[in-house]
Protein backbone atom coordinates (compact mmCIF):
# COMPACT_ATOMS: atom_id res chain seq x y z
CA UNK A 1 0.00 0.00 0.00
CA UNK A 2 1.63 3.22 -0.84
CA UNK A 3 1.41 5.61 1.84
CA UNK A 4 -0.05 9.08 1.12
CA UNK A 5 2.87 10.75 2.84
CA UNK A 6 4.86 11.36 0.17
CA UNK A 7 6.95 13.88 1.96
CA UNK A 8 9.58 11.72 3.20
CA UNK A 9 12.15 15.15 3.36
CA UNK A 10 10.15 15.77 6.69
CA UNK A 11 12.84 14.99 9.59
CA UNK A 12 11.54 11.86 11.83
CA UNK A 13 13.37 11.73 15.11
CA UNK A 14 13.89 8.96 16.63
CA UNK A 15 13.24 9.11 20.40
CA UNK A 16 14.68 7.22 23.59
CA UNK A 17 12.13 4.26 23.30
CA UNK A 18 13.31 3.45 19.37
CA UNK A 19 16.76 3.05 20.98
CA UNK A 20 15.64 1.12 23.73
CA UNK A 21 13.27 -1.43 21.12
CA UNK A 22 16.62 -1.39 19.18
CA UNK A 23 18.47 -2.51 22.22
CA UNK A 24 16.16 -5.21 22.94
CA UNK A 25 15.30 -6.92 19.64
CA UNK A 26 19.40 -6.55 19.08
CA UNK A 27 19.96 -8.63 22.56
CA UNK A 28 17.16 -11.40 21.54
CA UNK A 29 17.25 -11.60 17.73
CA UNK A 30 20.73 -11.01 16.60
CA UNK A 31 21.73 -14.44 15.99
CA UNK A 32 18.15 -16.07 16.12
CA UNK A 33 18.23 -17.04 12.30
CA UNK A 34 21.63 -17.36 12.28
CA UNK A 35 22.47 -19.32 9.17
CA UNK A 36 25.42 -20.11 6.85
CA UNK A 37 24.15 -18.12 4.31
CA UNK A 38 24.34 -14.74 5.62
CA UNK A 39 24.89 -15.06 9.33
CA UNK A 40 23.40 -12.47 11.21
CA UNK A 41 21.89 -10.85 8.32
CA UNK A 42 18.29 -11.26 9.48
CA UNK A 43 18.86 -10.53 13.29
CA UNK A 44 20.21 -7.12 11.74
CA UNK A 45 16.77 -6.40 9.55
CA UNK A 46 14.83 -7.60 12.59
CA UNK A 47 16.62 -5.07 14.82
CA UNK A 48 16.10 -2.13 12.79
CA UNK A 49 12.68 -3.39 11.75
CA UNK A 50 10.34 -0.56 13.94
CA UNK A 51 13.66 1.82 12.67
CA UNK A 52 13.31 1.57 9.33
CA UNK A 53 9.28 1.47 9.35
CA UNK A 54 9.39 5.08 11.43
CA UNK A 55 11.97 6.37 8.72
CA UNK A 56 10.95 5.37 5.50
CA UNK A 57 7.16 5.97 4.80
CA UNK A 58 7.39 5.55 1.16
CA UNK A 59 6.87 1.77 0.38
CA UNK A 60 9.64 1.42 -2.56
CA UNK A 61 12.02 2.58 0.35
CA UNK A 62 11.39 0.67 3.06
CA UNK A 63 11.54 -2.54 0.76
CA UNK A 64 15.17 -1.63 -0.59
CA UNK A 65 16.64 -1.00 2.63
CA UNK A 66 15.12 -3.68 4.14
CA UNK A 67 16.63 -5.80 1.57
CA UNK A 68 20.32 -3.73 2.02
CA UNK A 69 19.84 -4.53 5.35
CA UNK A 70 19.27 -8.79 4.96
CA UNK A 71 22.67 -8.97 3.40
CA UNK A 72 25.80 -10.51 5.12
CA UNK A 73 26.78 -9.27 8.12
CA UNK A 74 28.75 -10.86 11.16
CA UNK A 75 30.21 -9.33 13.94
CA UNK A 76 30.19 -10.44 17.94
CA UNK A 77 26.95 -9.79 19.36
CA UNK A 78 27.85 -8.91 22.43
CA UNK A 79 29.43 -5.64 20.92
CA UNK A 80 27.73 -5.27 18.14
CA UNK A 81 24.91 -2.77 18.99
CA UNK A 82 27.55 -0.09 18.73
CA UNK A 83 27.19 -0.52 15.00
CA UNK A 84 23.42 -0.57 15.45
CA UNK A 85 23.39 2.92 16.95
CA UNK A 86 25.66 4.21 14.47
CA UNK A 87 23.63 2.99 11.72
CA UNK A 88 20.56 4.38 13.67
CA UNK A 89 21.84 8.20 13.80
CA UNK A 90 22.68 7.91 10.22
CA UNK A 91 19.42 6.71 9.09
CA UNK A 92 17.97 9.80 10.87
CA UNK A 93 19.65 12.36 9.21
CA UNK A 94 20.48 11.43 5.72
CA UNK A 95 17.82 8.87 5.30
CA UNK A 96 17.54 6.34 1.98
CA UNK A 97 20.37 8.73 0.73
CA UNK A 98 22.92 7.23 3.81
CA UNK A 99 22.07 3.66 1.91
CA UNK A 100 25.61 2.79 0.96
CA UNK A 101 26.97 4.76 3.06
CA UNK A 102 25.83 2.41 5.99
CA UNK A 103 26.07 -0.55 3.92
CA UNK A 104 29.57 0.63 3.92
CA UNK A 105 29.69 1.28 7.56
CA UNK A 106 28.29 -1.91 8.39
CA UNK A 107 30.46 -3.90 6.25
CA UNK A 108 33.77 -2.22 7.38
CA UNK A 109 33.14 -2.36 11.34
CA UNK A 110 31.88 -5.75 11.99
CA UNK A 111 35.48 -7.37 11.53
CA UNK A 112 37.19 -5.08 14.22
CA UNK A 113 34.38 -5.27 16.28
CA UNK A 114 34.29 -9.02 16.07
CA UNK A 115 38.17 -9.49 17.02
CA UNK A 116 37.33 -6.82 20.28
CA UNK A 117 34.48 -8.94 21.38
CA UNK A 118 35.43 -12.22 20.67
CA UNK A 119 38.71 -12.14 22.48
CA UNK A 120 37.19 -10.30 24.92
CA UNK A 121 33.95 -11.54 25.58
CA UNK A 122 34.30 -14.60 24.08
CA UNK A 123 37.83 -16.21 25.30
CA UNK A 124 39.42 -13.79 27.98
CA UNK A 125 36.31 -13.47 30.15
CA UNK A 126 35.26 -17.05 30.07
CA UNK A 127 38.97 -18.27 30.58
CA UNK A 128 39.21 -16.47 34.03
CA UNK A 129 36.05 -16.82 35.03
CA UNK A 130 35.29 -20.29 34.08
CA UNK A 131 39.50 -21.51 35.00
CA UNK A 132 38.57 -20.30 38.24
CA UNK A 133 34.76 -21.47 38.60
CA UNK A 134 36.20 -25.08 36.90
CA UNK A 135 38.97 -25.09 39.51
CA UNK A 136 36.66 -24.58 42.61
CA UNK A 137 33.77 -26.72 40.73
CA UNK A 138 36.00 -30.02 40.70
CA UNK A 139 36.09 -29.74 44.37
CA UNK A 140 32.58 -29.29 44.32
CA UNK A 141 32.41 -25.76 45.45
CA UNK A 142 30.14 -23.57 43.53
CA UNK A 143 31.01 -20.20 44.95
CA UNK A 144 33.24 -20.01 41.23
CA UNK A 145 30.15 -21.47 39.10
CA UNK A 146 27.94 -18.35 41.09
CA UNK A 147 30.88 -15.78 40.68
CA UNK A 148 30.82 -16.25 37.09
CA UNK A 149 27.10 -16.16 36.52
CA UNK A 150 27.16 -12.80 38.52
CA UNK A 151 29.79 -11.91 35.99
CA UNK A 152 27.58 -12.47 32.86
CA UNK A 153 24.23 -10.73 34.41
CA UNK A 154 26.90 -7.97 34.58
CA UNK A 155 28.12 -8.21 31.30
CA UNK A 156 24.49 -8.36 30.32
CA UNK A 157 23.27 -5.02 31.87
CA UNK A 158 26.45 -3.43 30.55
CA UNK A 159 25.50 -4.56 27.02
CA UNK A 160 22.41 -2.25 26.99
CA UNK A 161 24.99 0.56 27.17
CA UNK A 162 26.81 0.11 23.44
CA UNK A 163 24.19 1.02 21.38
CA UNK A 164 22.62 4.23 22.88
CA UNK A 165 26.79 4.80 22.92
CA UNK A 166 27.17 4.44 18.97
CA UNK A 167 24.11 6.52 18.66
CA UNK A 168 25.46 9.69 20.69
CA UNK A 169 29.32 9.30 19.78
CA UNK A 170 28.76 7.87 15.81
CA UNK A 171 32.03 6.89 13.98
CA UNK A 172 34.40 9.04 15.45
CA UNK A 173 34.21 7.26 18.28
CA UNK A 174 35.60 4.10 17.20
CA UNK A 175 38.41 5.18 15.47
CA UNK A 176 39.08 7.56 18.13
CA UNK A 177 39.59 4.66 20.98
CA UNK A 178 41.66 2.23 18.32
CA UNK A 179 44.39 2.39 19.97
CA UNK A 180 42.86 2.18 23.40
CA UNK A 181 41.02 -0.54 22.60
CA UNK A 182 43.64 -2.49 21.52
CA UNK A 183 45.25 -1.60 25.09
CA UNK A 184 42.76 -2.88 26.97
CA UNK A 185 42.46 -6.41 24.76
CA UNK A 186 46.22 -6.65 25.59
CA UNK A 187 46.05 -6.18 28.88
CA UNK A 188 43.31 -8.55 29.25
CA UNK A 189 45.05 -11.10 26.93
CA UNK A 190 48.12 -10.96 29.42
CA UNK A 191 45.43 -11.63 32.76
CA UNK A 192 44.38 -14.53 30.62
CA UNK A 193 47.52 -16.14 29.68
CA UNK A 194 48.83 -15.48 33.44
CA UNK A 195 45.33 -17.63 35.20
CA UNK A 196 46.23 -20.59 32.31
CA UNK A 197 50.19 -21.20 33.45
CA UNK A 198 48.49 -21.30 37.03
CA UNK A 199 45.91 -23.96 35.68
CA UNK A 200 48.35 -26.10 34.12
CA UNK A 201 49.63 -27.20 37.48
CA UNK A 202 45.92 -27.42 39.57
CA UNK A 203 43.69 -28.74 37.20
CA UNK A 204 45.67 -31.21 35.11
CA UNK A 205 45.73 -34.19 37.09
CA UNK A 206 48.42 -36.73 36.07
CA UNK A 207 51.22 -38.72 38.40
CA UNK A 208 53.29 -41.42 37.50
CA UNK A 209 52.33 -44.34 39.55
CA UNK A 210 55.39 -46.90 38.78
CA UNK A 211 57.60 -48.37 41.14
CA UNK A 212 61.07 -49.68 39.82
CA UNK A 213 62.94 -52.19 42.20
CA UNK A 214 66.51 -52.78 42.39
CA UNK A 215 67.69 -55.32 45.15
CA UNK A 216 66.05 -53.82 48.16
CA UNK A 217 65.58 -50.22 47.24
CA UNK A 218 62.29 -49.73 45.85
CA UNK A 219 62.22 -46.35 43.48
CA UNK A 220 58.92 -44.31 43.22
CA UNK A 221 58.62 -42.50 39.53
CA UNK A 222 56.80 -39.99 40.80
CA UNK A 223 59.08 -38.75 43.18
CA UNK A 224 62.40 -38.87 41.07
CA UNK A 225 59.61 -36.35 37.99
CA UNK A 226 58.84 -33.73 41.42
CA UNK A 227 62.76 -33.17 42.01
CA UNK A 228 63.03 -32.23 38.70
CA UNK A 229 60.02 -30.04 38.52
CA UNK A 230 56.71 -30.37 40.17
CA UNK A 231 53.64 -30.99 37.81
CA UNK A 232 56.16 -32.24 34.84
CA UNK A 233 53.46 -34.66 33.39
CA UNK A 234 51.08 -32.05 33.06
CA UNK A 235 52.94 -29.29 31.86
CA UNK A 236 54.78 -32.14 29.27
CA UNK A 237 51.38 -32.94 28.44
CA UNK A 238 49.95 -29.27 27.88
CA UNK A 239 53.49 -29.13 25.70
CA UNK A 240 52.91 -32.00 23.27
CA UNK A 241 49.38 -31.40 23.06
CA UNK A 242 50.12 -27.22 21.70
CA UNK A 243 52.73 -28.90 19.57
CA UNK A 244 50.39 -31.47 17.86
CA UNK A 245 47.80 -28.16 17.59
CA UNK A 246 50.58 -26.99 14.94
CA UNK A 247 50.54 -29.58 12.58
CA UNK A 248 48.47 -29.39 9.43
CA UNK A 249 45.70 -31.91 9.78
CA UNK A 250 44.78 -31.65 14.00
CA UNK A 251 42.23 -29.58 15.01
CA UNK A 252 40.50 -29.70 18.48
CA UNK A 253 37.92 -32.25 17.76
CA UNK A 254 40.80 -34.58 16.79
CA UNK A 255 42.94 -33.65 19.38
CA UNK A 256 40.21 -34.20 22.41
CA UNK A 257 39.63 -37.70 21.05
CA UNK A 258 43.27 -38.34 20.93
CA UNK A 259 43.79 -37.33 24.37
CA UNK A 260 40.61 -39.10 25.43
CA UNK A 261 42.33 -42.58 23.94
CA UNK A 262 45.59 -41.93 25.01
CA UNK A 263 44.32 -41.57 28.75
CA UNK A 264 42.33 -44.54 28.53
CA UNK A 265 45.33 -46.96 26.89
CA UNK A 266 47.83 -45.26 29.34
CA UNK A 267 45.51 -45.16 31.98
CA UNK A 268 44.64 -49.22 31.40
CA UNK A 269 48.43 -49.95 31.77
CA UNK A 270 48.51 -48.11 35.16
CA UNK A 271 51.31 -45.81 33.34
CA UNK A 272 49.75 -42.50 34.59
CA UNK A 273 46.99 -42.28 37.42
CA UNK A 274 44.36 -39.05 38.28
CA UNK A 275 46.87 -37.89 41.49
CA UNK B 1 18.55 -44.11 41.09
CA UNK B 2 15.86 -44.01 37.59
CA UNK B 3 15.13 -40.74 36.95
CA UNK B 4 11.76 -39.07 37.33
CA UNK B 5 9.57 -37.65 34.23
CA UNK B 6 9.39 -34.02 35.57
CA UNK B 7 13.41 -34.44 35.59
CA UNK B 8 13.51 -35.53 32.42
CA UNK B 9 11.29 -32.47 31.07
CA UNK B 10 13.31 -29.81 32.99
CA UNK B 11 17.20 -31.55 31.21
CA UNK B 12 15.05 -31.26 28.12
CA UNK B 13 13.94 -27.13 28.52
CA UNK B 14 17.19 -26.39 30.26
CA UNK B 15 18.86 -28.11 26.87
CA UNK B 16 16.73 -26.18 24.33
CA UNK B 17 17.11 -22.77 26.66
CA UNK B 18 20.79 -23.50 26.45
CA UNK B 19 21.70 -22.37 22.84
CA UNK B 20 19.09 -19.96 23.00
CA UNK B 21 20.60 -18.52 25.84
CA UNK B 22 24.08 -18.73 24.09
CA UNK B 23 22.59 -16.56 21.51
CA UNK B 24 21.03 -13.82 23.03
CA UNK B 25 21.42 -13.07 26.46
CA UNK B 26 24.66 -15.00 27.20
CA UNK B 27 23.97 -15.61 31.10
CA UNK B 28 24.96 -19.27 30.98
CA UNK B 29 27.33 -18.88 28.06
CA UNK B 30 28.40 -20.60 25.71
CA UNK B 31 30.58 -23.35 28.48
CA UNK B 32 29.87 -26.55 29.99
CA UNK B 33 30.40 -25.42 33.90
CA UNK B 34 27.23 -24.05 34.81
CA UNK B 35 25.20 -26.04 32.70
CA UNK B 36 26.92 -29.14 34.80
CA UNK B 37 26.03 -26.86 37.55
CA UNK B 38 21.91 -26.87 36.76
CA UNK B 39 21.48 -30.20 35.82
CA UNK B 40 22.85 -31.32 39.27
CA UNK B 41 20.71 -29.22 40.92
CA UNK B 42 17.96 -31.19 38.51
CA UNK B 43 19.19 -34.22 39.66
CA UNK B 44 19.73 -34.03 43.38
CA UNK B 45 23.47 -33.85 43.23
CA UNK B 46 25.10 -30.58 42.89
CA UNK B 47 28.23 -32.03 43.27
CA UNK B 48 28.24 -34.55 40.58
CA UNK B 49 26.69 -31.87 38.02
CA UNK B 50 29.99 -29.34 39.17
CA UNK B 51 32.28 -31.72 38.59
CA UNK B 52 31.02 -32.84 35.55
CA UNK B 53 31.09 -29.97 33.87
CA UNK B 54 34.42 -28.24 35.33
CA UNK B 55 35.95 -31.05 33.92
CA UNK B 56 34.41 -30.79 30.37
CA UNK B 57 34.80 -27.10 31.13
CA UNK B 58 38.57 -27.46 31.78
CA UNK B 59 38.42 -29.38 27.80
CA UNK B 60 37.04 -26.90 25.88
CA UNK B 61 38.65 -23.29 27.52
CA UNK B 62 39.84 -22.40 23.85
CA UNK B 63 37.07 -23.59 21.66
CA UNK B 64 35.54 -20.67 20.73
CA UNK B 65 31.97 -21.04 18.79
CA UNK B 66 32.61 -17.65 16.79
CA UNK B 67 32.54 -16.93 13.43
CA UNK B 68 30.13 -19.51 12.38
CA UNK B 69 32.62 -22.17 13.11
CA UNK B 70 31.16 -25.18 15.08
CA UNK B 71 32.40 -26.59 18.51
CA UNK B 72 32.08 -29.68 20.31
CA UNK B 73 28.88 -29.02 22.37
CA UNK B 74 30.01 -30.53 25.44
CA UNK B 75 27.07 -28.28 27.28
CA UNK B 76 25.00 -30.56 26.05
CA UNK B 77 27.47 -33.28 27.45
CA UNK B 78 27.60 -31.78 30.62
CA UNK B 79 23.46 -32.48 30.58
CA UNK B 80 23.44 -35.74 29.57
CA UNK B 81 26.79 -36.76 31.57
CA UNK B 82 25.57 -35.47 34.94
CA UNK B 83 22.11 -37.54 34.14
CA UNK B 84 23.25 -40.62 34.00
CA UNK B 85 26.21 -39.76 36.23
CA UNK B 86 23.53 -39.66 39.21
CA UNK B 87 21.26 -42.49 37.56
CA UNK B 88 23.82 -44.95 37.07
CA UNK B 89 25.65 -43.96 40.43
CA UNK B 90 28.95 -44.73 38.82
CA UNK B 91 30.49 -41.56 39.30
CA UNK B 92 32.18 -38.88 37.46
CA UNK B 93 34.60 -40.79 35.10
CA UNK B 94 31.89 -42.85 33.84
CA UNK B 95 29.88 -39.37 33.15
CA UNK B 96 33.00 -37.78 31.57
CA UNK B 97 33.37 -41.58 29.11
CA UNK B 98 29.64 -40.57 28.34
CA UNK B 99 29.75 -36.90 27.53
CA UNK B 100 32.72 -36.36 25.03
CA UNK B 101 31.39 -39.00 22.72
CA UNK B 102 27.81 -37.32 22.86
CA UNK B 103 29.47 -33.98 22.87
CA UNK B 104 30.88 -34.99 19.76
CA UNK B 105 28.12 -36.34 17.67
CA UNK B 106 26.38 -33.23 18.55
CA UNK B 107 28.34 -31.06 16.60
CA UNK B 108 26.07 -32.16 13.30
CA UNK B 109 22.88 -30.99 14.83
CA UNK B 110 24.29 -28.12 15.15
CA UNK B 111 25.10 -27.53 11.28
CA UNK B 112 22.14 -28.64 10.73
CA UNK B 113 20.09 -26.42 12.73
CA UNK B 114 22.30 -23.65 10.76
CA UNK B 115 21.52 -25.13 7.56
CA UNK B 116 17.86 -24.86 8.51
CA UNK B 117 18.04 -20.96 9.25
CA UNK B 118 18.73 -21.08 5.53
CA UNK B 119 15.13 -21.88 4.61
CA UNK B 120 13.75 -19.15 6.62
CA UNK B 121 16.06 -16.76 5.57
CA UNK B 122 14.44 -17.01 1.82
CA UNK B 123 11.65 -16.78 3.15
CA UNK B 124 12.01 -13.81 4.67
CA UNK B 125 13.84 -12.43 0.75
CA UNK B 126 10.52 -13.15 -0.11
CA UNK B 127 8.24 -11.41 1.85
CA UNK B 128 10.56 -8.04 1.61
CA UNK B 129 9.42 -8.65 -2.06
CA UNK B 130 6.44 -7.83 -0.91
CA UNK B 131 7.04 -5.23 1.53
CA UNK B 132 5.21 -7.55 4.02
CA UNK B 133 7.17 -6.57 7.22
CA UNK B 134 4.71 -8.49 9.53
CA UNK B 135 5.37 -11.89 8.05
CA UNK B 136 9.53 -10.78 7.59
CA UNK B 137 9.52 -10.51 11.29
CA UNK B 138 7.76 -13.64 11.86
CA UNK B 139 10.04 -15.74 9.77
CA UNK B 140 12.96 -14.70 11.32
CA UNK B 141 11.98 -14.88 15.02
CA UNK B 142 10.86 -18.77 13.21
CA UNK B 143 14.80 -19.33 13.63
CA UNK B 144 14.26 -20.48 17.02
CA UNK B 145 12.78 -23.96 16.24
CA UNK B 146 15.71 -25.28 14.55
CA UNK B 147 18.34 -24.26 17.44
CA UNK B 148 16.37 -25.20 20.34
CA UNK B 149 15.06 -28.69 19.27
CA UNK B 150 18.48 -28.98 17.27
CA UNK B 151 19.70 -29.86 21.58
CA UNK B 152 16.26 -30.52 23.28
CA UNK B 153 15.31 -33.60 20.84
CA UNK B 154 18.28 -35.44 21.14
CA UNK B 155 18.76 -35.22 25.15
CA UNK B 156 15.00 -35.89 25.70
CA UNK B 157 15.30 -39.15 23.44
CA UNK B 158 18.78 -39.95 25.58
CA UNK B 159 17.06 -39.61 28.73
CA UNK B 160 14.12 -41.95 27.87
CA UNK B 161 15.95 -44.49 26.68
CA UNK B 162 18.39 -43.62 29.32
CA UNK B 163 17.02 -46.03 32.38
CA UNK B 164 17.59 -49.35 30.81
CA UNK B 165 20.38 -48.32 28.23
CA UNK B 166 23.13 -46.97 30.77
CA UNK B 167 22.91 -50.40 33.43
CA UNK B 168 23.36 -52.41 30.50
CA UNK B 169 26.53 -50.11 29.65
CA UNK B 170 27.54 -50.48 33.17
CA UNK B 171 26.67 -53.83 33.46
CA UNK B 172 29.34 -54.81 30.45
CA UNK B 173 32.16 -52.03 31.19
CA UNK B 174 35.38 -54.11 32.26
CA UNK B 175 37.81 -52.65 34.94
CA UNK B 176 40.63 -51.68 32.86
CA UNK B 177 38.12 -49.39 31.19
CA UNK B 178 37.23 -47.70 34.07
CA UNK B 179 40.75 -47.36 35.05
CA UNK B 180 41.93 -46.00 32.05
CA UNK B 181 39.12 -43.23 32.23
CA UNK B 182 39.78 -41.95 35.16
CA UNK B 183 42.80 -41.41 33.97
CA UNK B 184 41.68 -40.29 30.93
CA UNK B 185 38.96 -37.48 33.19
CA UNK B 186 42.49 -36.34 34.67
CA UNK B 187 44.49 -35.54 32.02
CA UNK B 188 41.90 -33.92 29.27
CA UNK B 189 41.95 -30.64 30.71
CA UNK B 190 45.24 -30.28 28.78
CA UNK B 191 43.34 -30.19 25.91
CA UNK B 192 41.70 -27.06 26.76
CA UNK B 193 44.62 -25.39 27.48
CA UNK B 194 46.39 -26.40 24.60
CA UNK B 195 43.67 -25.36 22.26
CA UNK B 196 43.36 -21.61 24.53
CA UNK B 197 47.40 -21.11 24.30
CA UNK B 198 46.87 -21.34 20.74
CA UNK B 199 44.15 -19.05 20.16
CA UNK B 200 46.36 -16.25 22.67
CA UNK B 201 49.11 -14.62 21.40
CA UNK B 202 51.04 -17.19 23.67
CA UNK B 203 54.57 -16.37 22.41
CA UNK B 204 54.00 -12.61 22.98
CA UNK B 205 52.98 -13.37 26.90
CA UNK B 206 54.76 -16.14 27.72
CA UNK B 207 56.56 -14.77 30.45
CA UNK B 208 53.24 -14.32 32.08
CA UNK B 209 52.24 -17.99 31.46
CA UNK B 210 55.24 -18.92 33.32
CA UNK B 211 55.07 -16.44 36.40
CA UNK B 212 51.34 -17.91 36.68
CA UNK B 213 52.87 -21.54 36.67
CA UNK B 214 55.30 -20.54 39.72
CA UNK B 215 52.83 -19.04 41.29
CA UNK B 216 50.12 -21.57 41.19
CA UNK B 217 53.06 -24.83 40.71
CA UNK B 218 55.79 -23.44 43.22
CA UNK B 219 53.95 -20.48 45.74
CA UNK B 220 50.64 -22.56 45.61
CA UNK B 221 49.11 -19.71 45.36
CA UNK B 222 44.72 -20.25 45.19
CA UNK B 223 43.53 -19.63 41.50
CA UNK B 224 41.86 -16.37 42.75
CA UNK B 225 45.00 -15.17 43.72
CA UNK B 226 46.80 -15.87 40.74
CA UNK B 227 44.19 -14.34 38.88
CA UNK B 228 44.84 -10.78 41.15
CA UNK B 229 48.75 -11.15 40.41
CA UNK B 230 47.70 -11.03 36.96
CA UNK B 231 44.95 -8.41 37.21
CA UNK B 232 47.92 -5.98 39.10
CA UNK B 233 50.19 -7.14 35.70
CA UNK B 234 47.72 -6.46 33.60
CA UNK B 235 47.02 -2.99 35.12
CA UNK B 236 50.68 -1.90 35.17
CA UNK B 237 50.77 -3.12 30.94
CA UNK B 238 47.68 -0.91 30.69
CA UNK B 239 49.81 1.93 31.92
CA UNK B 240 53.09 1.62 30.78
CA UNK B 241 51.74 1.00 27.14
CA UNK B 242 50.09 4.54 27.36
CA UNK B 243 53.85 5.90 26.07
CA UNK B 244 54.02 6.46 22.52
CA UNK B 245 57.80 5.42 22.96
CA UNK B 246 56.74 1.61 24.19
CA UNK B 247 53.28 1.20 21.94
CA UNK B 248 55.61 0.20 18.57
CA UNK B 249 54.36 -3.09 18.30
CA UNK B 250 51.64 -3.67 15.64
CA UNK B 251 49.40 -5.42 17.73
CA UNK B 252 46.58 -5.24 15.07
CA UNK B 253 48.11 -7.50 13.25
CA UNK B 254 48.90 -10.41 15.93
CA UNK B 255 44.89 -10.22 16.63
CA UNK B 256 44.27 -10.90 13.19
CA UNK B 257 46.40 -13.89 13.01
CA UNK B 258 45.26 -15.17 16.18
CA UNK B 259 41.81 -15.00 15.55
CA UNK B 260 41.99 -16.09 11.72
CA UNK B 261 44.03 -19.20 12.99
CA UNK B 262 41.79 -20.68 15.34
CA UNK B 263 38.85 -19.98 13.17
CA UNK B 264 40.72 -21.96 10.54
CA UNK B 265 41.52 -24.60 12.91
CA UNK B 266 38.46 -25.38 14.28
CA UNK B 267 36.19 -25.41 11.49
CA UNK B 268 36.11 -29.10 10.11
Amino acid sequence: MPSANTKTEQPVKLTKHDLFQANWRWLWSSQICWNYERMMSTGYLFTMLPTLKKLYKNERDLIEMMKMHNQFFNTNAYVGGFIVGMDMAIEENKGRKAEETVAGLKAGLMGPFAGVGDTIVGVILPTIFGSIGAYMGLKGNPTGAILWLLVNFTVLILRFFLLPLGYSQGKKLIYAAGDKLNRITDAAILLGVTVVGALIPTVVSANVPLVFKTGKVALKAQTVLNQIMPSLVPVALVAFSYWLLGKKRMNSTRLIVLVLILGIVLGAFGIIGKS
Amino acid sequence: MAIAWWQILLLTMLAFWMIIDQITVGILANYPLLYGFIAGIIMGDVKTGLVVGATLQLMVLGVGTYGGASMPDFMTGAIIGTAYAVISGKGIDFAIGLAVPVGLLMVQLDVLARFTNTFFLHRVDRYIEKGDTKRVARNIVYGVFPWGLSRAIPVFVMLLVGNSVVQKIVNAMPEWLSKGLTAAGGILPVVGIAILLRFLPTKRFVSYLIIGFLAAAYLKIPMLGVALLGLALAIIYYKQSGHPSKNNHDQQDTHKGGFENAIGEYED
